[in-house]
C-alpha cells in the first residue's frame, strides 16, 4: 500500500508540475503585488515561542497584534516551563502581544488572571482593535460562548456572553465560539462572525453587547443541524456550513462573510439582506478555503484579499466583479510560506499581515508594491535577494 | 559524516547569542558557564532567511533527519515524507485530495546547489528488491567520491514522559481550524519519540513495502551514487542480531565516512546503542566499542576529527564522548546536564579550519546550538534559540558545514526546515 500511495503521491506530483500555474507571458494580469519581509517580527525576547496563532489585526497605529494559543504548544517545545523544566529552552509568549511597524515587540498581556472579572477563553480565536483602541477578543473551544474587551494595556473592560452557556445560533445572549469580531466604528456595532458551534453572522451593539440582528447563509433564519462534509458539487447549502470564520464590513456597507468549509464568501447588507457569493477553490475538503477577509486600503476597497490556510495561499480578488485576479504564497514553513495561514489583515499603507496556525505558528508581513502586471499565482513572494 | 574541511578559522565566538544572554529561566537546568574572556576574535553567524529557494511542485519538507555537505558545496538533506500530515498539511496527498493547490510532502532525498536550488530529489524502495527503503531516513553522509550513505534509523520509538502531548485543548479540535494537532509531535529524526500513532499515519509515502504486513524494522545502511542509484546495503531491515554481531545493524542513526581509512563509523542505535566501523569499501565488520562508564543512553551522531578522535552524542545522556579511533576512551564533555526529555546532544559537528577548533552541539530540547572549543571543551557561545521564525529553531536535529565556513541546520519535529547560517 505503501508503495501504491508513493506512485500516487508522484503521479500527483506531476499533475501539478503540468498545471501552468505560473501562467504564460500573455496571461499576466494587474493586481495588487507584495514582498514578504523576512525580518518582521524582531525576535521574541525570553526564550518565548507561541503556539497555534489564530488573529492579527492592525489599530489606528499601524501596530499589529496577533492572538495565538499557549495550550498549544507541545511540552517538547516549551520545556522551560514544565514542573520541573526540561530543558532551558523554551516558554510561551503571552497570548496577545502588540508589534510597531518595525517588528518590536511592545505590549504583550493575556489569560486567566486568579480572581479577575472575566473567562479568559479555553481557545483564544479572533483580534480587532477599534478606533477607540479596544481590543475584543473570540474564542473558539465549544465551552467558549463568550467575547472579551480590553484596553490595549490588557485592563478589562467587558464581557458579552457567558462560557459553557452556548444554546443554539439565536440566542440572544451568548455565542457559539465565535471567530472573529470587526467594529463598525461609526454605528457602533460589532459583526461576530459566530461561528465555530453557531451558525451565523449576529450584530450587537458594541456599548452594551445587546444583540441587534442576525442571519444565516442567504440571510435565512439560522439553523445549527450538521450539514456534513462538504462534497464537491455539491447543491449550495442554505444554511452557513462553519466555521462562519469572518464577517467584514466593507466601506460600502456590504458584509463580507467567510463560511469556510463550504468553500465560499456570501455578501450581505448591513441588515443581512443575500447580495451575492463567491466560490473559491471548490474542490478543497478538509478545512476549507474560505478563512479570511481583509480589504484593500484605497477608499472604494478594490480589493480583497482571502486567506486560505488548506491551499496555503492569499487569493486577490476584484471585488465588485467578485473575481479571482492572481493569488500568492504556497506551503512551507519558510519566508512567504504557511501552515495554517489563518488569518490577515492590512496596514494603512496596504502591507498585509498573517499569522499561521497549526504549525506554522508565525506572524508574517507582507509589503505592498503596488499594482503591477504579475501572473495569475504570483508563488511564493520572495523580495529580490541581495 | 557531514563536516566538510578546508578553510581555516582562526578563532571563532558566537555572536549571535551568548551564552550570558541566555537567562535560565525559573528552575531551569543551570547554564553553562559563561566562555572565559580570552583572547578569541568574534567569528558570527547570520542566518539567510532566503535560504534555500522555496521548493517547486508545492512540496513541503518532512522532519529533516540528515544533512551532508559535497565537495561542491550541494547540500544534501535526508527528511521524513512520512511525517508530513496529510490530513491539512499537504491535502494533494489525501485520497481524494482535500485540496487544490498545496501541498504535497517532497522525497525523502533533496540535494540543493550552493545557492540554495534544488537540484535533484530521490528515494524510493526498490523496484527490483536489491535494497530495502528505508522505513525513515536517520542520518546521511557523503563521500569523497560524491556517493551518498543514509541510514535507516526507524520510525521513532513510542513517546517519553512529557514528550510528544499536544497541549491541546479538549474540544477546542471542532473544525480543524481550531487545535488538530497537525501530527504535532509526529516526525522528528533519528531516535526521536514521538506520540504513538502520530507517525507518518496518513500516508507513508517513502515506506518501503506494499499492501500487507508491517515492513520489516529498519536495522541497515545503505549507499547510492548521488543521483539515487544503488551501490550497497550493510545489514538488513527486520534483522536485528546481538549487540556484539558483525553483520546487523539496529536502526543506525547515524554515518561518517573516513575516506583516508575508507572506513564507515556508524552510531548504531536501538538495543545496540554502539560504535560499529566497518570496511567502507566491501561493507566487513572492523571493530566496535559501546559508552565509556555506562551505555549510551540514546546514540544520535558520530563525526570524526582530523587528528583521530571520534566523537559521539549521547542523546539523552546529555553528553558527548570523545574516544581514540580503536575505541580508547579520551574524554567527554557534558552538555546541558539538567536536560530530561529528549536530551541535548542531537548532532555533533566540527568546524572547518585546519585545526578544527570547535566542536558544535545540536541541542534539539533547548533549542539551539551550542559551540565548545574542541580543545578544552570549554562552551564558546550558542546559535540560535526556540521558535518557528527564520533563524530560530524547533528541534534543531543536524548540522553541517561548507567549505566557506558556513552552517547549515536541519530541524525535526514540527520544525522541519532547513537553514542556513553564514560566517560573517
Amino acid at each position: 500500500m505503501l508503495k501504491k500511495l508513493s506512485l500516487a503521491i508522484f503521479a500527483a506530483a506531476f499533475v501539478v508540475l503540468t498545471v501552468p500555474t505560473t501562467g504564460a507571458q500573455s496571461d499576466l494580469v494587474m493586481a495588487p503585488k507584495f514582498e514578504v519581509d523576512p525580518d518582521f517580527p524582531k525576535e521574541l525576547p525570553k526564550h518565548w515561542v507561541t503556539g497555534m496563532s489564530v488573529g492579527v489585526a492592525v489599530d489606528e497605529q499601524d501596530h499589529v497584534w496577533m492572538v495565538h494559543r499557549p495550550p498549544t504548544i507541545s511540552p517538547n517545545e516549551r520545556g522551560a516551563d514544565q514542573e520541573p523544566p526540561t530543558g532551558e529552552c523554551c516558554m510561551s509568549a503571552p497570548p496577545v502581544m502588540e508589534f510597531d511597524q518595525t517588528g518590536t515587540l511592545l505590549r504583550r498581556w493575556g489569560g486567566q488572571v486568579a480572581g479577575a472579572p472575566y473567562e479568559w477563553p479555553l481557545s483564544n480565536h479572533g483580534l480587532w482593535i477599534d478606533k477607540k483602541g479596544i481590543v475584543w477578543i473570540g474564542a473558539n473551544h465549544n465551552q467558549d460562548s463568550h467575547i472579551l474587551k480590553f484596553t490595549k494595556d490588557g485592563k478589562f473592560l467587558a464581557q458579552y456572553g457567558k462560557a459553557g452557556a452556548a444554546t443554539n445560533s439565536n440566542d440572544p445572549v451568548n455565542f457559539g465560539s465565535p471567530a472573529k469580531i470587526m467594529i463598525d466604528d461609526t454605528r457602533n456595532e460589532a459583526y461576530i462572525a459566530d461561528g465555530y458551534r453557531n451558525k451565523r453572522v449576529v450584530v450587537i451593539d458594541t456599548e452594551t453587547g445587546a444583540r441587534k440582528r442576525a442571519w444565516g447563509a442567504y440571510g435565512n433564519v439560522p439553523d445549527d443541524a450538521s450539514l456534513g462534509r462538504y462534497v464537491p458539487g455539491e447543491k449550495p447549502t442554505q444554511q452557513f456550513r462553519g466555521p462562519v470564520h469572518c464577517a467584514m464590513l466593507s466601506a460600502d456597507d456590504l458584509v463580507y462573510v467567510c463560511d469556510r468549509q463550504s468553500n465560499r464568501v456570501q455578501v450581505f447588507t448591513r441588515e443581512g439582506k443575500f447580495v451575492s457569493e463567491m466560490i473559491i477553490a471548490p474542490k478543497t475538503g478538509g478545512d476549507g478555503s474560505i478563512w479570511d477577509i481583509a480589504f484593500s486600503k484605497d477608499p472604494a476597497q478594490k480589493w480583497m484579499f482571502i486567506a486560505d490556510g488548506k491551499n496555503e495561499r492569499v487569493y486577490i480578488v476584484d471585488r465588485k466583479k467578485m473575481e479571482m485576479v492572481s493569488s500568492f504564497g504556497d506551503g512551507g514553513r519558510q519566508p512567504g510560506q504557511w501552515f495554517g495561514a489563518h488569518s490577515i489583515a492590512i496596514d494603512s499603507k496596504g502591507n498585509l499581515y498573517t499569522v499561521e496556525t497549526y504549525e506554522g505558528r508565525r506572524l508574517q508581513k507582507f509589503v505592498y508594491k503596488g499594482e503591477q502586471m504579475v501572473p495569475r499565482w504570483q508563488g511564493v513572494p520572495w523580495p529580490v535577494k541581495k | 559524516m557531514r563536516f566538510r574541511l578546508v578553510l581555516v578559522l582562526s578563532s571563532i565566538a558566537i555572536a549571535a547569542a551568548p551564552l550570558a544572554a541566555r537567562q535560565a529561566p525559573k528552575g531551569a537546568a543551570p547554564s553553562q558557564p559563561a566562555p572565559a574572556a580570552a583572547a578569541v576574535k568574534p567569528l558570527a553567524f547570520a542566518v539567510d532567511k532566503l535560504w534555500p529557494m522555496p521548493l517547486p511542485n508545492h512540496w513541503v519538507y518532512g522532519s529533516i533527519t540528515g544533512l551532508a555537505i559535497d565537495s561542491r558545496d550541494h547540500v544534501f538533506v535526508a527528511t521524513r515524507p512520512g511525517s508530513v500530515a496529510a490530513g491539512n498539511e499537504a491535502g494533494l496527498m489525501s485520497n481524494p485530495p482535500t485540496a487544490e493547490y498545496c501541498c504535497l510532502a517532497a522525497p525523502p532525498i533533496l540535494e540543493f546547489d550552493a545557492a540554495g536550488k534544488l537540484v535533484a530529489s530521490w528515494g524510493e524502495p526498490s523496484k527490483d528488491k536489491a535494497y530495502d527503503w528505508p522505513v525513515s531516513t536517520g542520518g546521511i553522509a557523503v563521500d569523497d567520491k560524491g556517493n551518498i550513505w543514509i541510514t535507516a534509523a526507524g520510525v521513532p520509538e513510542p513517546a517519553a514522559a512529557a514528550a510528544g502531548a499536544t497541549g491541546v485543548v479538549p474540544g477546542a479540535a471542532r473544525a480543524g481550524g481550531a487545535a488538530a494537532p497537525a501530527a504535532a509531535a509526529a516526525g522528528r529524526g533519528r531516535g526521536e519519540t514521538v506520540i504513538p500513532g502520530a507517525e507518518g499515519a496518513p500516508v507513508a509515502p517513502a515506506g518501503r513495502g506494499n499492501a500487507g504486513p508491517p515492513a520489516p524494522a529498519d536495522a541497515h545502511i545503505l549507499k547510492f551514487t548521488r543521483d539515487g542509484k544503488f551501490l550497497m546495503q550493510i545489514g538488513k531491515a527486520g534483522a536485528t542480531g546481538p549487540r556484539d554481531s558483525k553483520t546487523t545493524l539496529d536502526k543506525p542513526a547515524d554515518v561518517f565516512i573516513d575516506n583516508a581509512a575508507s572506513e564507515l563509523y556508524v552510531a548504531d542505535g536501538g538495543a545496540n546503542q554502539r560504535v560499529v566501523v566497518f570496511d567502507a569499501t566491501t561493507g566487513a565488520f572492523k571493530r566496535q566499542w559501546t559508552g565509556h562508564g555506562g551505555e549510551f543512553q540514546r546514540i544520535s551522531s558520530i563525526t570524526v576529527s582530523k587528528d583521530g578522535l571520534v566523537y559521539v552524542g549521547d542523546r539523552k545522556g546529555n553528553r558527548v564522548q570523545v574516544f581514540k579511533k580503536d575505541g580508547t576512551f579520551a574524554k567527554e564533555l557534558e552538555v546541558a546536564k539538567g536536560t530530561t526529555a529528549n536530551g541535548s546532544v542531537w548532532d555533533v559537528g566540527l568546524s572547518n579550519d585546519a585545526k578544527q577548533s570547535w566542536l558544535f552541539v545540536a541541542d534539539g530540547q533547548n533549542s539551539t546550538v551550542r559551540v565548545f572549543n574542541r580543545d578544552t571543551l570549554a562552551p564558546a557561545g550558542t546559535i540560535g534559540d526556540g521558535g518557528r521564525w527564520p533563524g530560530r529553531f524547533y528541534a534543531v536535529n543536524n548540522l553541517a558545514m561548507d567549505s566557506k565556513g558556513n552552517l547549515f541546520t536541519g530541524e525535526g519535529y514540527e520544525g522541519k526546515r532547513v537553514q542556513k547560517f553564514v560566517k560573517k
